[in-house]
């Protein structure tokens, strides 16, 4: 049967500590004549015994502690240990297992080793780099000055480091390497997606006059920004994929609603803007312009809605498109 | 298999929530940050601010604010006689809180001849007129003495009101039946209580008719403060020619008067009427309709004038009451050349402190660059296209804006046109209309117009924007241009 292991778990489910014994009895407490010594100031110096009882289960015994031991939230005398049985003794966790106990099969791999560190963050930080490059260039109306080009590298690579540092840091607390480097190429992906989403909305909306793209474009950022953080979460634990597929779901319509929200209360209207006020070169046009009388009946058919929302309370007068 | 307490599973969840919320925030930040970059240039305020200072009374200088040590010049004998007749029929109004009694705002009325009705501002009495449930007036004479006032009718356009009070004048305050001739620089003595501090009586001339305004007015060089408003101004001989109303903040005893003969109209409209409005609302309604219809007739009475600016034509009116200002940035550190024309308004219409109408702002600006990408030229033309919000969001005298867009072709040139309409709450029929419009035709030049109509009804706010749009053009071929 023998020998067995006591495992000091965290709450998570990590094992701590693990320390191999040969022989039963196995007695668990803070004093020094204990198989198991656990430094807890809530267990006894001598707190508990493991014993198999006569049909050869293992079974641990409180020894008459104040703190007694607890199994799933109650607090027993004594409890028989399966495998998977987590005892709490004082703040410990702990379970005993044989060394015949069965162990789930090995995972296949799928993560690519070749893809971690320098080069993806590289790429990652090359990414970002390039599109703030590009941003600072467009947005540029001034004469060529090089400092502000690299204000806006160092700015975009900065805030690159300080969100995949985050996420990284976070690797490190939750799984066992920090993977900086897939979380830096995680962002410069999404940040490039983001800004692909902008080009070609704004480019789309102007091009076939659908302003709908440009009014409501903050909700399909909110979707690229919740995949980021699909990706990033994922690149934690590989393992919980389908549950944080899930939770950047629920993020991004709860991000959406709030904007949604945010925009009738501050505006009166779902869109995010009162009109689109993108423009872009001619060559860019796809639709055709309509003459001044059809436009002209736009604004005349606005006045029944403008009429009606006049005689409603100021806060709640929505104009009804 | 590990086992996870639920609350540990949760962790990563409240982590990704934070992330993705700090996200939004940075994402949002990054695309305000691209668009404006660029400053853009100051739009003209959709209303811009009369004259007219509001009856409100400001606080009291503070000590040592007030020079208490400048000897005073020794009053003409004109104005002691003057005053010292006309103090008994001279009136301070104030309006008063119908709840706690506290004062809100003060002004001066005089007693017309031997009747019982005081003539004021419209702007001293705005908050009675507007909303009587929560404001009455009260009139106090030179000797401290208070009653009741009776508001009985208005003149908005003209800044005018009458009210009934319970005494009569000594008969010192005619109001002329013919009207007054008056020879510039002829002496004038206003009457009234500034600044809240006591009746006083100050020495001017008369310097003729103001031809900025919409509505006539006399230029009086001579001192009027606020609470001063409302009150008298007379000959030599006593009679009265008009009425204080403003003075320009930024000039130096330049005040105006509301000639006399409007008073007399007023007044007449008040000896026919049965009995007072209940509701004045409607009837400030009906006056600012008649004032859009004058004001919006006599816009587009003749053609529009075209303006070249650059390859573009713009219309324009300019007129005494439109005043024209351009600008540029040719001295900016930019790839690009800014040219700019605004004309509005230099007057408004008074309705209350917190709101002024019946008032029309046009700007044309054309941006044009040989150096930028027609790329970066669009993010330039974007950014200066868009305008964040049209007045405040949550305004409770107007609705929500509704605004119609589209690609538009005037006859010469492609446009794109944003028309916004926000509806008067208080007033049935009135509206603010602003039209924004852009040029599509040229990846290197832009121009970009905007027209704005305050307090103007739906057909007239239509006609003048079709009219302010049609008119923007092209003045040759594209080929031609750098």
């Amino acid at each position: 049967m023998g020998p067995w292991f006591v495992e000091l778990l965290a709450r998570n489910g990590d094992v701590l500590q693990r320390q191999c014994v040969d022989k039963l009895p196995i007695r668990i407490g803070r004093g020094y004549g204990n198989d198991v010594i656990l430094d807890d100031d809530y267990a006894a110096p001598s707190h508990a015994i493991v014993e198999p009882d006569p049909a050869g289960h293992l079974v641990l015994r409180d020894l008459g502690s104040r703190n007694g031991i607890v199994v799933a939230g109650k607090r027993r005398q004594d409890a028989v240990l399966a495998g998977d049985t987590v005892v709490r003794i004082g703040h410990t966790s702990l379970r005993v297992r044989a060394a015949d106990c069965p162990v789930a099969p090995e995972l296949v791999d799928h993560t690519l080793h070749g893809w971690e560190g320098m080069l993806p963050g590289a790429a990652g930080l090359l990414l970002t780099g390039s599109i703030a490059l590009l941003a600072r260039w467009l947005s540029d109306a001034e004469f060529f000055e090089p400092a502000r080009y690299a204000e806006a590298l160092a700015g975009g690579l900065a805030a690159a480091l300080l969100w995949g540092g985050m996420w990284g840091f976070a690797n490190r607390l939750f799984g066992r390497h920090a993977r900086l480097g897939r979380h830096l190429f995680v962002f410069g992906c999404g940040i490039t997606a983001l800004a692909g989403w902008i080009a070609l909305g704004s480019l789309l909306a102007y091009a076939f006059s659908a302003e709908s793209i440009t009014h409501y474009g903050s909700h399909l950022v909110t979707v690229l920004l919740a995949g980021i953080v699909y990706f990033h979460l994922s690149t934690i634990r590989p393992r919980n994929r389908v549950r944080y597929r899930w939770i950047c779901a629920g993020l991004a319509v709860l991000s959406s609603s709030l904007i949604l929200a945010g925009n009738v209360q501050r505006t009166g209207r779902f869109s995010d803007e009162l009109y689109m006020s993108v423009l872009l070169p001619p060559a860019m046009r796809m639709s055709s312009d309509h003459g001044v009388d059809e436009f002209m009946r736009d604004v005349d058919a606005m006045k029944g809605p403008l009429d009606r929302s006049r005689g409603r309370k100021p806060g709640d007068d929505q104009i009804d498109d | 298999m590990r086992h996870f307490p639920p609350t540990r599973r949760i962790l990563p969840a409240l982590i990704a929530a934070a992330a993705l919320g700090a996200a939004v925030s940075l994402a949002v930040a990054a695309g305000k940050g691209v668009a404006q970059r660029e400053k853009p240039a100051p739009q003209p305020p959709l209303v811009i601010p009369p004259a007219t200072p509001p009856a409100t009374t400001p606080p009291a200088p503070g000590p040592g604010e007030t020079d208490e040590t400048a000897a005073l010049p020794t009053p003409s004998s004109a104005a002691q006689t003057l005053y010292s007749a006309a103090r008994a029929d001279l009136l301070q109004i104030r309006m008063l809180l119908k709840n706690g009694r506290s004062q809100s705002s003060v002004g001066s009325g005089f007693l017309v001849g031997t009747g019982n009705l005081v003539l004021t501002n419209y702007h001293v009495v705005s908050q009675m007129a507007l909303d009587p449930d929560v404001y009455i007036g009260e009139y106090v004479d030179t000797d401290g003495k208070s009653g009741p006032v009776e508001l009985l009718a208005v003149d908005v356009l003209h800044d005018l009101a009458v009210v009934r009070v319970d005494r009569n004048g000594s008969g010192f305050f005619q109001v002329p039946e013919r009207p007054v001739k008056l020879v510039q620089g002829q002496y004038l003595y206003s009457l009234g209580n500034p600044l809240d501090l006591g009746f006083a009586i100050s020495e001017g001339s008369y310097n003729g008719i103001v031809t900025r305004s919409f509505y006539e007015q006399l230029i009086f060089t001579g001192p009027i403060n606020s609470g001063m408003s409302g009150g008298p101004s007379v000959t030599a001989a006593g009679v009265v020619a008009g009425v204080n109303v403003s003075k320009r903040l930024d000039g130096e005893l330049v005040s105006f008067l509301v000639p006399v003969r409007y008073a007399q109209e007023l007044l007449g409209r008040v000896a026919v009427q049965p009995h007072a409005p209940k509701n004045f609302n409607p009837l400030i309604g009906q006056q600012l309709l008649a004032h859009q219809r004058a004001l919006i007739d006599r816009l587009l009475g003749e053609p529009l004038s075209i303006r070249t600016m650059g390859p573009y034509q713009v219309p324009v009116r300019e007129s005494q009451q439109l005043r024209c200002w351009g600008r540029s940035n040719f001295r900016a550190e930019a790839e690009f050349t800014l040219d700019a024309v605004s004309c509005a308004m230099e007057a408004a219409i008074y309705v209350s402190d917190t709101q002024q109408t019946g008032h029309v702002s046009m700007t044309h600006q054309v941006i044009r660059s040989s150096s930028l990408h027609p790329l970066q030229f669009a993010v330039l033309a974007s950014s200066r296209f868009r305008v964040d919000s049209l007045g405040a969001g949550r305004d409770t005298r107007l609705t929500r804006p509704a605004c119609a867009e589209m690609f538009v072709h005037t006859a010469t040139l492609p446009v794109r046109a944003v028309t916004c309409v926000r509806a008067y709450r208080k007033f049935a029929g009135l509206y603010n209309f602003t039209l924004l419009a852009a040029s599509t035709d040229d990846p290197n030049a832009n121009l970009l117009s905007r027209l704005d109509l305050a307090g103007v009804s739906y057909e007239n706010g239509m006609r003048a924007t079709r009219a302010f749009l049609s008119a923007l053009g092209r003045s040759h071929a594209r080929a031609g241009s750098r």
